[in-house]
């Protein structure tokens, strides 16, 4: 679909000013409408099936596994390649060469000759080339810690201690999830007509999905391979507790640059979701469910380990702010204007995370509102020029629409501090300091903001001279231009536009950029291993495949899987077990 | 070897970023490449004969503006590839016709012209219908008609050899662009037969060309594609102790 336009939004929208601010958008939490929530929805609707079809591992848990994904108009594979790996090498980043498993999406069979294929190159990952048949393809390393806690329980018999996996939410970490044409696969142009992956990331998130259900069968057999007789599965409570980690860093600050189109998208959907959400007037019903929403995210929020100290200090003021929250909805009584009311008194009274968390959980209230949106979260990117448009226009769009660009200044050492710029080693996105480091004459065009700024700078000079013209003129003027111009007219015609912020600027935290993107993904469990590195968690609480098929769980039950919490299994017992239970 | 069409259209953004175009003009001539061959239409093989004229070339100047008026422009490419800012051009004649209904734009003496049916898909995706037509040689004489009708993604395509020379032709190394903002200027391209037919081009064929290329990939020459590589890595850093100290992780991570 096209982009919306300023004109067809609805008029109950929160404004860009507050939207789009940087640091706005580095406290929001997943919501309904994040793309793995979305993708188990579709699945749980539609009864999704996944299924083992080949298990091929050796004792210690290498070899291959192949597992059949069938929707109800096609059918894919997912095929794992899992091998042994030297500690040494055992590295996150995209400069990795090798990686315990290594993974791909295929639509349709996997004939012999396919298999062959992907044997020789899936484990290659960016070394390799992969045919226009596979879709999405990804690697992961164990979190050697919990795979051999977990697995040295269950061959003694015994349940592992949840407590592991709050600490620590997966057995694997996935470090980067390649789509949409990349080293020979699929464009998304050919899965965008497919109803099964035609939301934004579906078929990367599903890829993701079923490296779960094999770290799982995997530990199981590793379990029962180490003690046949005395070995016990893993417990489905904690089955469901256990997601798939994902350790990213810089890598993703180009795509939100590059992509605004999509990225205004996605915001622009979640807040028509709340505005609508907001609209609503409360009952005693959604009153009694949006405490018990928060209370089950206070309690997942304490549940939340991490040993980055800033996070740690954001966690603890958002648990103060969400404690605050509740005691505020038990002495203010359902009325028509609940949401307005707590929303206002939110942005006094609570952090920023926590303001947004009151706004996803209003989100999770009215699950109808949703109906649609999910399918408007992808658009067309295409940036076009307005060529006839007159010069003097185009400045009024920016003093209007980018004024939060014009506060750049171009002699200030603040204001320029920072440079990307992607290295030699596998094109990793990298930031350096300008005049300390090298390589700023390379640098990427990410920080649109100064851009903005210096095109602001121009088009005002020539102004003076041609005050008439059209941009087409001033371009002929300032070929350069011609990049920066056709976005500022593009997005300047789109609801929320931009991320405000000057991305070369001493103070610009790049941890806000991954989670901005990694929110919409649906991550949990943000925990930063440096300011421009972090490590979260995908489908923890999420449904089992096993669950996908049984027509005795409610959809609405299997949906309801946001900020889950640690189960409580009772001790020496692997069949009895009561769920979390936040009130 | 087989390519995707986003690893073609990103590598040769990559490249021409490398060669030194603007970010906008990398864009846009990578976008042109890739939709080009897409169609059908052997972008690779015009990027591969004209790569050596782009590395050589001043790429800091738009066509000289020798003439306007208020529905005509004439530019002068200077001999450059209609890859570079020769988009502005187009905007111009957009420009006019967006203003007069009607606009003539003559770009002399440029490169590459068969690359400008990438470029003219976007004119034509903006609701203008536009016709392109030059001549490519003296012997045989070769007439080039490109017609796009307003909203279409492929346009027709007609190249034609005429039977004899005009004593006064000139060597023409130009392109003209007429383009209307309200009606379908050329709806159907049938030339005369027999008119020494050499390639005619229907929007049908073209669609089902690009469906192919997404079902099973580019067919792109392994000695270009190292060449671009090779063209693109000029963007990149290299890698330093300092700069591996910018990715902002650790090189090892067991837990």
């Amino acid at each position: 679909m096209i982009s919306a336009t300023s004109a067809s939004a609805p008029n109950n929208l929160r404004p860009a000013s507050e939207v789009m601010k940087l640091e706005r958008l580095g406290s929001v939490f997943a919501s309904r409408l994040s793309f793995v929530r979305s993708l188990m929805r579709k699945m749980i609707t539609e009864r999704w099936q996944v299924t083992n079809t080949v298990f091929d591992l050796d004792a210690k848990g290498h070899g291959l596994a192949v597992y059949r994904i069938t929707t109800p108009g096609h059918c894919y594979h997912c095929v794992i390649f899992s091998r042994d790996l030297a500690p040494e090498q055992r590295s996150d980043r995209v400069i990795a060469e090798a990686w315990d498993v290594t993974f791909a999406l295929v639509e349709g069979e996997v004939e012999s000759f396919l298999l062959e294929q992907m044997a020789a190159n899936v484990p290659l990952q960016e070394a390799g080339r992969q045919l226009p048949r596979v879709i999405v393809l990804s690697r992961a390393n164990k979190s050697l810690r919990n795979f051999s806690q977990f697995a040295a329980s269950l061959a003694a018999g015994q349940q592992p201690d949840p407590a592991w996996l709050t600490a620590v939410g997966y057995l694997y970490r996935t470090t980067a999830v390649y789509g949409n044409g990349k080293f020979g696969m699929a464009d998304f142009a050919r899965l965008e007509r497919n109803p099964d992956f035609n939301r934004p990331f579906a078929a990367q998130m599903l890829a993701v999905y079923v490296l779960r259900q094999f770290s799982i069968e995997q530990l199981n057999h590793l379990a029962k391979a180490h003690a046949p007789e005395q070995a016990v599965p893993l417990h489905p409570e904690l089955q469901r507790y256990l997601g798939v980690g994902n350790s990213t860093g810089l890598g993703m600050a180009p795509f939100l640059i590059n992509h605004p189109q999509l990225i205004q998208q996605w915001v622009y959907g979640r807040e028509r979701a709340l505005a609508s959400a907001r609209g609503e007037p409360a009952t005693e019903q959604t009153h009694t469910k949006l405490r018990a929403l928060m209370a089950r995210a206070l309690k997942h929020l304490q549940q939340t380990r991490t040993e980055d100290e800033d996070q740690t200090l954001r966690n603890q003021e958002t648990i103060g702010s969400v404690i605050e929250v509740i005691n505020w909805l038990d002495r203010t009584p359902a009325h028509h204007a609940l949401y307005e009311e707590l929303i206002s008194w939110a942005l006094t009274h609570c952090s920023l995370e926590a303001q947004e968390l009151i706004n996803t959980m209003l989100i999770e209230l009215y699950p109808e509102l949703l109906d649609g949106l999910e399918d408007e979260l992808g658009c067309r990117e295409s940036m076009d020029l307005q060529p006839d448009m007159k010069a003097r226009h185009l400045k009024d769009l920016i003093d209007r629409k980018f004024s939060w660009a014009l506060t750049y200044r171009e002699d200030c050492p603040e204001d320029n501090y920072w440079f990307w710029y992607r290295s030699a080693e596998k094109e990793e996105p990298r930031l350096g300091i300008r005049g300390t480091e090298s390589g700023a004459e390379k640098e990427t065009a990410l920080a649109v903001g100064p851009r903005i700024s210096r095109c602001h700078a121009k088009l005002e000079r020539f102004l003076e001279r041609s005050p008439k013209a059209m941009v087409v003129e001033f371009l002929m003027a300032h070929p350069e231009q011609k990049e920066c111009v056709r976005r500022i007219q593009t997005m300047g015609d789109t609801p929320y536009g931009e991320i405000r912020a000057n991305l070369w600027h001493r103070n610009m935290k790049p941890m806000h950029l991954l989670r901005t993107k990694l929110s919409f993904f649906g991550a949990s469990r943000f925990d930063p291993k440096s300011d421009r590195w972090v490590r979260i968690t995908l489908f923890q609480g999420a449904p089992l495949p096993s669950e996908l098929s049984n027509p005795e769980l409610p959809p609405e039950q299997l949906d309801d899987w946001g900020f889950p919490l640690e189960p409580m299994i009772a001790s020496g017992e692997n069949d009895q077990v009561l769920r979390g239970d936040a009130q | 070897m087989k390519v995707s069409f986003n690893e073609l259209q990103g590598l040769s953004r990559k490249a021409f970023s490398g060669i030194g175009f603007d970010e906008g003009d990398a864009n846009d001539a990578a976008d042109v490449v890739a939709w080009m061959e897409a169609h059908g239409l052997d972008g690779i093989t015009a990027l591969q004969k004209g790569l050596d004229f782009l590395l050589n070339e001043d790429k800091s100047q738009p066509p000289e503006l020798i003439y306007q008026d208020a529905d005509l422009c004439v530019m002068d490419a200077h001999n450059k590839t209609i890859l570079g800012h020769a988009s502005l051009a187009i905007e111009l004649g957009y420009a006019k016709c967006r203003a007069r209904g009607l606009s003539v734009t003559k770009i002399r003496h440029c490169h590459n012209r068969m690359l400008i049916v990438g470029y003219l898909s976007r004119i034509a995706r903006r609701n203008m219908s536009v016709t392109a037509f030059w001549r490519n040689a003296h012997e045989p004489l070769t007439e080039i008609l490109v017609s796009f009708k307003s909203g279409d993604a492929e346009p027709e395509i007609c190249m034609y050899s005429l039977p004899s020379t005009p004593d006064d032709t000139e060597p023409n190394n130009g392109i003209t662009l007429v383009m209307v903002n309200h009606v379908n200027l050329l709806p159907d391209i049938k030339p005369d037969a027999p008119l020494n037919n050499l390639l005619r081009q229907d929007r049908d064929a073209m669609a089902s060309w690009h469906e192919r290329s997404l079902v099973e990939g580019i067919e792109v020459d392994t000695t270009l594609w190292e060449r671009l590589k090779t063209l693109a890595t000029k963007m990149l850093v290299e890698a330093s102790e300092d700069s591996r100290q910018g990715a902002g992780a650790g090189t090892n991570d067991n837990d």
